[in-house]
C-alpha cells in the first residue's frame, strides 16, 4: 500500500505516512451513535482507560486490555549482502595496504605488523530510492561583485537509486564513505537467525525515517553543488526536498574488521567484504622520518637565507 | 441552548443524557464508563487519531506545582495564593493537519563586504589621518520557490479553547499518536468538536502560513535580508479529527472575575495560563520608582 499523497510505501503499523504524514486509511461513513461499554475479557467488569498503564484496564481483576499499541519497532536488516572476501584474502589485503602507506610510516610496517584479531561484520544501512523536487537557495561566487558572494535560487528534480545511508555505530562515517560505493546491492541473501556479526540498527522506525530524510537532503545539497548551483565556491546552501515515492530497504553490508599490532600498539583496519582492494584504517607514523624531514627543511631554509644574504 | 441526546447505558439500561459536546459518560447508577460509538452528529466524523494521556493525576499535580513556583512577583495574588485542586483530565477535540506548501518569494539579500576608509582624527592635539575597515552590505534582489511538506500541525476544534492557548502547551510527541479507539478514552471526559470544520481549516492554514514564513526566513542565503514577500499555494491538504490529552483547571482566584483557565499538556506536563497582573504591586513599584526618580532629580537640582 502506498501513501495517497507522496507515494511512499506504507508498512504494517503505519497510521500515517512516514514522509508526508498523510493519514493512511480512508474514513468510512460513521454509523448511528450508540453507547458502548468496554468489557473485561476476564471478569466482564467495565473497563476504563488507565493513563498509568497506557491501556484500558479493569479496576476489579487488574486485567489490562490490549488496545492497539503504536508500532515503532527497532529496525532490523531484512537481508544482507554476501561476504565474498575470505579471511586469508583480507589479511593479504591488509599487508599490501600497509606496504603502500607512504614515506612517513615505518619501513618495516608491512613485515613487522602482526594481525591480532580478524572478524567479519555486517554493518547496517538503509538503501533508498526516491524522487524529489528540490527547491534551493544558496550563496556562491558566481555573479559576485563587491562582496565575495552572490545569492542564487532554483528548483530541480533529483532522483536517487540505491543511496546508502549508514546506520552503523561500529564504523565511522569516514570508513563507511570509503566502503559504500563498491558494494553490489543487487545480490542479497537472507540474514541467518541469531547471526551475531550482523549489526542491528539500534534506532526505532520513527527515528530512522528522520535520519533517512536528512541524509537525502544532505546528498541533494552535495549534488546541487556539483553543477546546478552556478559557481565553484558555496555557502548557506539550503535545500527543501519534496520527496515522492521514497522506498527504504534495510540491509547489512559485509566487511572484515582487523586489529593489528606494531611495536606493541594496536591499530585498526577495515577491509571491504566484497572488494578486497578497498582497505581503510589507521597506521603508525615514523616520528624519526618526520623529524629528519623537518630538520632537512630547516637546513634548506637556513641555506637559502644565507645564500640570499650573500648574493642578494 | 446545547442539544441533548438520550442514550441507554450499556451496563444497566438507564437513560443517559449527553450534551452535544460530550462523547463519554460514567453512568450514575452502575458506574459503567460509557463511550459513544459512531458519529454523534451526521456532519462530523468520529475521531480518527488520539494522543493518549501519558500519566494520571500525578502529572497534573506536579505540573501545577512547578507552574505555581514560576509565577512572578507581579502575578495576581489570588492566583499565587490559590489552592490548585479540582483539575480534570479531558480529551479535547483537535484537528491534525498537514499539506504541501508551495511558496514563491521575492527578497532583497544583503551580502557583506568590507571597504577601507580614510578618516582624520585628533591625537595628542594633532590632526592625523588614519584608515579603518568598514563592513557594508551589497543588496541583491532574489526570487525563488520553496516547496515542502508541512506536517504535525494541531489546531483546537473546541470553541472553549482558543487556538493560541493550545499552541502554548504544544508540542505533542507524535510518536505516541494512536488510531482512535474507545478503549483509550473510556472513563475520561471527551469533548466533541464545537468549532466548525471550516473554521478549523482556516486556523490550520494560518498556522501553516506561520510555519512557511518561519522556514523561509531560515531558508534565505546571504548575511542578512530584507523585504521578504511571499505567496503560498496549499495543496493536498489533510485534516483529521484528533483527540488531545489535557488537564484543565478552572481557577477561581477572584469572586468578581471569571475563572482563570490553566491548561496542562496531558502527555508532557507543559502548563500555560494567561495569569492576570497584580495591579496593587504594579502600582506600588511604579510609585517607588517615581519617588526615587523624583528624589534623584531634586538632589541633582539642589547640588547645582
Amino acid at each position: 500500500m502506498r501513501c495517497a499523497r507522496c507515494q511512499a510505501p506504507l508498512e504494517h503499523g503505519d497510521i500515517r505516512c512516514p514522509v508526508c504524514a498523510f493519514p493512511s486509511e480512508v474514513v468510512v461513513a460513521g454509523e448511528a451513535a450508540v453507547m458502548k461499554v468496554l468489557r473485561c475479557p476476564e471478569c466482564n467488569a467495565a473497563l476504563a482507560y488507565s493513563a498509568e498503564k497506557q491501556n484500558a484496564a479493569c479496576g476489579f481483576c487488574g486485567c489490562v486490555m490490549k488496545v492497539e499499541e503504536p508500532i515503532d519497532p527497532i529496525e532490523t536488516p531484512s537481508a544482507r549482502l554476501p561476504l565474498l572476501v575470505q579471511a586469508g584474502q583480507a589479511k593479504a589485503s591488509l599487508r599490501r595496504w600497509l606496504s603502500t602507506r607512504g614515506f612517513f610510516t615505518p619501513g618495516d610496517l608491512a613485515t613487522a605488523a602482526t594481525v591480532d584479531t580478524i572478524h567479519p561484520l555486517w554493518w547496517a544501512a538503509w538503501v533508498c530510492d526516491a524522487k524529489a523536487t528540490v527547491s534551493w537557495a544558496a550563496d556562491s561566487n558566481a555573479a559576485s561583485r563587491r562582496s565575495d558572494w552572490a545569492p542564487h535560487s532554483g528548483k530541480h528534480t533529483l532522483e536517487w537509486s540505491n543511496l546508502v545511508v549508514p546506520a552503523t555505530r561500529g564504523l565511522s562515517a569516514h570508513e563507511t564513505n570509503v566502503l559504500t560505493s563498491r558494494y553490489d546491492v543487487s545480490r542479497l541473501e537472507p540474514v541467518p537467525d541469531g547471526a551475531a556479526q550482523v549489526e542491528q540498527f539500534d534506532v526505532q522506525r520513527s527515528a530512522a525515517r528522520k535520519t533517512v530524510i536528512e541524509a537525502i537532503e544532505r546528498d541533494a545539497a552535495e549534488r546541487l553543488k556539483g553543477g546546478s548551483i552556478p559557481g565553484n565556491r558555496f555557502r548557506n546552501v539550503h535545500v527543501s526536498a519534496l520527496l515522492e515515492g521514497l522506498t527504504t530497504r534495510r540491509l547489512a553490508f559485509p566487511a572484515w574488521v582487523l586489529a593489528y599490532r606494531f611495536n606493541g600498539k594496536l591499530y585498526r583496519a577495515v577491509v571491504h567484504g566484497q572488494q578486497s582492494d578497498v582497505v581503510i584504517g589507521t597506521s603508525p607514523i615514523s616520528w624519526a622520518k618526520v623529524a629528519l624531514v623537518g630538520l632537512g627543511v630547516l637546513v634548506a631554509i637556513a641555506l637559502i637565507a644565507v645564500a640570499v644574504r650573500q648574493f642578494g | 441552548m446545547e442539544a441533548v441526546q438520550t442514550f441507554r447505558c450499556e451496563g444497566c439500561g438507564a437513560a443517559l443524557s449527553l450534551r452535544a459536546s460530550e462523547r463519554t459518560q460514567v453512568c450514575v447508577y452502575c458506574a459503567s464508563p460509557n463511550v459513544v460509538a459512531g458519529a454523534l452528529d451526521a456532519t462530523r466524523q468520529e475521531p480518527r487519531f488520539c494522543i493518549p494521556h501519558a500519566q494520571g493525576e500525578k502529572l497534573a499535580r506536579q505540573a501545577l506545582a512547578d507552574w505555581k513556583k514560576k509565577l512572578g512577583f507581579f502575578s495576581h495574588q489570588g492566583v499565587r495564593g490559590a489552592r490548585l485542586e479540582n483539575f480534570k483530565g479531558v480529551y479535547a477535540p483537535g484537528v491534525l493537519y498537514s499539506a504541501i506548501a508551495r511558496a514563491r518569494y521575492d527578497v532583497s539579500i544583503g551580502e557583506e563586504y568590507y571597504v577601507t576608509e580614510t578618516y582624520t582624527t585628533t591625537e595628542n592635539g594633532k590632526t592625523v589621518t588614519r584608515t579603518r575597515r568598514v563592513k557594508k552590505h551589497e543588496w541583491v534582489p532574489l526570487s525563488g520557490e520553496y516547496e515542502a511538506y508541512a506536517t504535525d500541525l494541531v489546531v483546537s476544534a473546541s470553541s472553549g479553547i482558543p487556538n493560541e492557548e493550545l499552541e502554548a502547551i504544544e508540542p505533542f510527541d507524535f510518536r505516541g499518536l494512536r488510531r482512535y479507539s474507545p478503549g483509550l478514552v473510556a472513563g475520561w471526559t471527551v469533548e466533541t468538536p464545537s468549532r466548525s470544520e471550516g473554521d478549523c481549516l482556516g486556523l490550520a492554514r494560518t498556522e501553516l502560513q506561520g510555519v512557511v514564513d518561519r522556514r523561509l526566513r531560515e531558508f534565505m542565503p546571504g548575511d542578512t535580508f530584507s523585504d521578504l514577500r511571499s505567496t503560498t499555494r496549499i495543496e493536498h491538504e489533510s485534516a483529521a479529527a484528533l483527540l488531545v490529552p489535557l488537564w484543565v483547571l478552572a481557577l477561581k482566584y477572584d469572586e468578581q472575575k471569571p475563572a482563570l483557565r490553566v491548561l496542562i499538556n496531558g502527555q508532557t506536563g507543559k502548563t500555560s495560563a494567561k495569569v492576570p497582573w497584580s495591579w496593587p504591586r504594579l502600582i506600588a513599584v511604579a510609585v517607588i520608582v517615581l519617588v526615587v526618580l523624583a528624589f534623584g532629580i531634586a538632589a541633582s537640582l539642589v547640588q547645582r
